[in-house]
């Protein structure tokens, strides 16, 4: 769908034209970072139809804040921080309005729906890091989910998330023993 | 990748030396994706550019719209339930007359107090 000649586009390029009307320039933004996305939602909120919305709803208020955009920090970080920003709204809401039907914690609500896989172990190992991650405290999750699968630094993790350094690390120790527990189980 | 190296490299992962990157790769090698369904890009086109500047609150009151219908729809089976039970109890049967809340003797006094005889 997205011609050739917007490959080569920078991102400034791209927010211009997209802010001057060009669908096309927004479809490349959307496709450069879709994935990036779908490791924030989709590790944090499990497989499910619910994930594709949010997701849908990043890329939306990306298109409406796009004016508001300074380009102070990289485009990705912006749509990363919706991305953490929406998902972690949606983790809240989802509690509240399961509260009232479960005791337990609300990783039961969580749906498993691994993708088709080309090999069984492959699909293998996204099942064993799905299950792994849902069953974290979100608190702990969000974390595993930037460092572990986007592959950010402690810092940069921190800074994304608004929490102080100390907070991360900590966070990311005590992620790690629940990982250990969790993944001796599975 | 074996499964207890994969378990291993998870682990590892988390460590404060560990480089992020390098792991974050080492997942993607191994089969671990995350993606979004087929359309996704003109999904996101269509809703922006077919519909108002109304798209994304929309988005957000078809969700509400569904827990609330979840939560209602369970509140109300629930409900149903509970009253079955009580009726059964209260009439001892499922009859049209207990749902209505009348006896079957009472057939009789209705078509008196109608035609007066």
């Amino acid at each position: 769908m997205i011609k050739g000649s917007y490959r080569q586009k920078s991102e400034n390029e791209l927010i211009k034209a997209t802010l001057d009307g060009d669908k096309l320039a927004f479809g490349e933004i959307v496709s450069r970072y879709q994935k990036m996305v779908a490791r924030t939602v989709k590790s944090m909120l499990g497989d499910s139809v619910f994930s594709e919305d949010i997701g849908q709803e990043v890329f939306i208020k990306l298109f409406y804040s796009l004016s508001g955009f300074r380009g102070e920090a990289k485009l990705s970080t912006y749509i990363q921080k919706i991305a953490v920003n929406l998902t972690l709204n949606e983790i809240k809401r989802r509690k509240r309005f399961f509260s009232m039907f479960s005791q337990k914690g609300n990783n039961e609500m969580y749906e498993f729906e691994v993708a088709d896989h080309e090999t069984e172990e492959k699909k293998e190992a996204s099942e064993i890091v799905s299950k792994a991650l849902m069953n974290l405290d979100p608190k702990f999750r969000i974390i595993v989910a930037m460092r572990m699968l986007q592959g950010y630094s402690t810092k940069e993790t921190a800074e994304l998330l608004d929490l102080p350094l100390g907070t991360v690390l900590s966070r990311l120790s005590r992620a790690q023993q629940q990982l250990k527990d969790i993944l001796r189980k599975l | 990748m074996k499964v207890s190296d994969l378990k291993e490299l998870l682990i590892r992962s988390l460590d404060k030396e560990e480089d992020a990157g390098t792991t974050a790769s080492k997942l993607e090698e191994a089969g671990v994706t995350f993606r979004f369904s087929e359309g996704f890009l003109e999904k996101i086109l269509d809703r922006i550019y077919s519909s108002g500047s109304s798209v994304a609150h929309e988005i957000e009151f078809v969700r509400d719209l569904n827990y609330v219908f979840y939560r209602i729809a369970v509140a109300g089976v629930a409900a149903i339930v509970v009253l079955l039970i009580t009726l059964f109890f209260v009439q001892g049967s499922f009859s049209l007359n207990s749902f209505l809340g009348m006896g079957n003797s009472y057939d009789e006094s209705i078509f008196c107090l109608l035609t007066g005889n």
